[in-house]
């Protein structure tokens, strides 16, 4: 499977489930690491890899479901599997509701688990994935003057070089010009590619 | 007798087996010693001639009928209860009793007419009144005969209402023929009086017979076990035979004022049973509403705690269940890898063991709590116990920023109880002050276990902390199974923390801090040489 490539976090208050779900998870060759309480995840010094974060519902301090729908769990955005001793109707709506990858009631078997993992797992990395793109177009754009900036967006409305020139005053010859530095410094090979581009830029500022 | 063991339990508070208590004894005899103050007090005026009170008889005679048929009919309830024919047969004879004072009364010259109505002639008065004289303590005779109520010989085993309808018709028959023979047959009856109002020598046997009857029934009904209704049937044949000795010795013949005063004895005669039948009832309905009471809640608190035991159990023994499981899972992964790190296995099954160990000890400490008092109990140092929890704790406590003080009495009496339940005591209050703590910003979160002597007998610890402590209204609600301030508490904790100190002879409370709370508990020292015991 995926070896070190990817991580799985701990959170348990019971030190021999803590051990024994660590040892599960690294016979197949998951990164584990484990805590006792989430204060201490949030503290640690965590690896920066595509990760998934086992999580006990009740814990000693703040209990597992309290977590998940706390700020300071926003910001490590990890895709979480829950476990609990006793589980009932209400407090697995209320994790899945909170974005949940599964449910586990314990004792569970191995395979529901590695399996839930798995998948928080593929969604972690798809998520970076989308993540270290996006960035990488950011970057793209970073390198753009503004009066480019200006024509890329007017180009991916669908404009004419015409029109594009009528509106910003310009010879449709600089627009031209403005156009293949803005194909140029975005890579993008053709026109369809471009406006995808400016599009995902466009869907994440208006997400932010 | 071997019979008692099968007897239904309701059967012991039926009057006419249940037995004897000291205070009904001195009742009955408090009674009986009134009745012959009575007797002596109306003894030399038995003789005064109260004309012109006939009008009263027919009173005296509806009082009579009413108290003997309802005493009959509440002695065949008993006796659908318990199947007694003896109590049958004493039904039988009150209700004789009571049907032939009809007759009695409406033949008596001067009570109802000068020469009484249906035709009666000199005689028929006095020889219904011969039978019904000689009939009842004869009943009362056959009933102490008869095999015990509640025994096995005693007990009816047939149909129970056919038995109460052949009674009650054979006792009309019975009542209808003894009045008909006296109306109808007048030739046939003995002279038994020589005028209205003097009887004949003849008469004297009938109370003669009577005082016999009545003595051969006392001996019995003294001789057998007495039961309750036994004890009054004796205070019921003596105030006969004062009725007789007042009647047939004192008196100075009909409406004299001993003859009036024998008719009263008479009626307490005809009462005492029927009151007795109801204050036992009485009695018998609040002690079984009592009791029922008494029951539910029993049953109520059984429940509860069963229930807690139960959701105790679950949520202790899951974990180290869960850990076994994945742990097994893992020994099979490693084993299936290439090569199989065998190291790994080794570790998981040591796991293993040590988890079968951990829920092998909470079933056994359960199990110590259910079996209270046959607990394994061994002599132990309270600040070595409180020492050791401190240590336990130490880690976590330095994690949530506690400040964790140990004041410790230098010298105290070694305790007798279950380490194992008192450190799971102990951990649950300092776990319970922790939590209390996480909240806790504006001041040094601090947690105090102290030891204290607590008399020259036991030892007090109390386990204290600066939290936010507990509502006034929660401060006993906090023990009761299922009332938590947590939001994902079972409510477990702190009632089965008292229920260990309970069986372990002491005592646990909260109080109110300042701020915070405190729990305190004592433990009784254990007992022997205090000096020895030191280890």
């Amino acid at each position: 499977m995926n070896s070190d490539s990817t991580a799985v976090f701990v959170v348990d208050d019971d030190a021999s489930v803590r051990h024994s779900l660590e040892s599960l998870l690294r016979s197949v060759g998951h990164l584990v690491q484990s805590f006792e309480s989430t204060e201490a995840l949030l503290a640690a010094e965590r690896p920066d890899l595509p990760a998934c974060l086992v999580l006990d519902v009740r814990l000693r301090g703040r209990s597992g479901l309290e977590f998940v729908s706390d700020p300071s769990f926003a910001a490590l955005a990890l895709p979480v599997v829950f476990v609990t001793a006793h589980g009932d109707i209400p407090m697995s709506v209320t994790a899945m509701k909170a974005g949940a990858i599964e449910f586990l009631t314990k004792p569970f078997r191995d395979q529901d688990l590695l399996d839930a993992v798995h998948r928080g797992l593929a969604l972690d990395r798809h998520r970076r994935a989308e993540a270290s793109a996006l960035a990488e177009i950011a970057a793209r754009e970073a390198t753009l003057t503004a009066r480019e900036r200006e024509v890329m967006a007017l180009v991916a409305e669908g404009r004419l070089n015409k029109q594009i020139a009528a509106e910003l005053g310009l010879s449709e010859m600089t627009v031209k010009v403005h156009r293949a530095q803005v194909m140029r410094k975005m890579q993008a090979g053709s026109l369809p590619e471009l406006v995808r581009l400016a599009d995902r830029l466009e869907a994440e500022s208006r997400k932010a | 007798m071997q019979t008692t063991l099968e007897e239904p339990v309701d059967r012991l508070f039926l009057p006419s087996s249940s037995p004897v208590d000291r205070g009904q004894r001195r009742r009955a005899f408090a009674l009986l010693l009134l009745l012959v103050g009575a007797l002596a007090a109306t003894a030399p005026y038995a003789t005064i001639a109260l004309t012109g009170t006939g009008i009263l008889l027919p009173a005296y005679a509806t009082a009579v009928l009413v108290t003997d048929l309802m005493t009959a009919i509440l002695l065949v309830g008993v006796f659908t209860v318990e199947r007694s024919p003896a109590v049958l047969l004493l039904a039988s004879g009150y209700l004789f009793a009571g049907l032939t004072v009809v007759p009695w009364a409406l033949t008596f010259p001067g009570a109802f007419a000068p020469d009484g109505l249906l035709g009666g002639g000199l005689q028929s008065t006095a020889a219904i009144a011969a039978v019904r004289r000689l009939g009842f303590p004869l009943c009362i005779l056959g009933y102490a005969l008869m095999a015990r109520p509640g025994s096995a010989r005693g007990t009816w085993r047939g149909p129970v209402p056919s038995a109460v309808a052949a009674s009650i018709a054979a006792v009309f028959l019975l009542a209808v023929a003894v009045s008909w023979l006296a109306l109808a047959e007048q030739g046939l009856l003995p002279a038994l009086m020589t005028s209205r109002s003097q009887a004949s020598a003849l008469w004297d046997l009938v109370p003669g017979a009577a005082v016999l009857l009545c003595l051969a029934g006392l001996i019995l009904l003294w001789r057998r076990g007495r039961c309750v209704l036994d004890l009054w049937l004796m205070v019921v044949l003596c105030s006969l035979l004062i009725e007789i000795l007042l009647l047939a010795g004192l008196s100075g013949g009909r409406f004299s004022l001993g003859w009036w005063a024998g008719r009263l004895y008479g009626l307490i005669a005809a009462s005492v049973v029927l009151l007795v039948l109801l204050s036992e009832t009485t009695i018998l309905q609040g002690r079984l509403a009592r009791s029922i009471a008494a029951e539910r809640r029993g049953r109520e608190a059984r429940l509860s705690t069963l229930e807690a035991l139960s959701a105790s159990i679950a949520h202790e023994v899951n974990q180290p269940l869960s850990s076994m499981v994945t742990n097994a899972d893992a020994a099979v992964r490693w084993l299936d890898r290439s090569p199989p790190d065998l190291a790994e296995v080794r570790a998981a099954l040591s796991r293993i063991a040590e988890d079968g160990h951990r829920a092998g000890r909470i079933v056994e400490s359960t199990r110590a709590t259910l079996r209270r008092g046959r607990r394994e109990r061994q002599p132990l140092e309270v600040n070595a116990l409180l020492g050791h929890v401190a240590a336990r704790w130490r880690d976590d406590l330095e994690l949530d920023r506690v400040s964790l003080r140990l004041r410790l009495a230098e010298t105290l009496p070694p305790v007798a109880g279950d380490p194992v339940q008192l450190e799971q005591v102990l951990c649950n209050l300092v776990g319970n002050a922790l939590e209390a703590l996480r909240g806790v910003d504006d001041r040094v979160r601090s947690v105090e276990i102290a030891s204290a002597p607590e008399g020259e007998r036991a030892v007090l610890i109390s386990v204290s902390d600066n939290g936010p402590g507990f509502g006034p209204a929660d401060g006993e609600r906090i023990f009761e199974p299922f009332f938590t301030t947590k939001p994902d508490g079972l409510g477990m904790g702190l009632m089965f923390c008292r229920s260990v100190i309970e069986a372990h002879g002491g005592r646990l409370w909260a109080e109110p801090g300042a701020p915070g709370a405190r729990f305190r508990f004592t433990l009784p020292a254990e007992s022997g040489p205090v000096a020895e015991a030191g280890r």
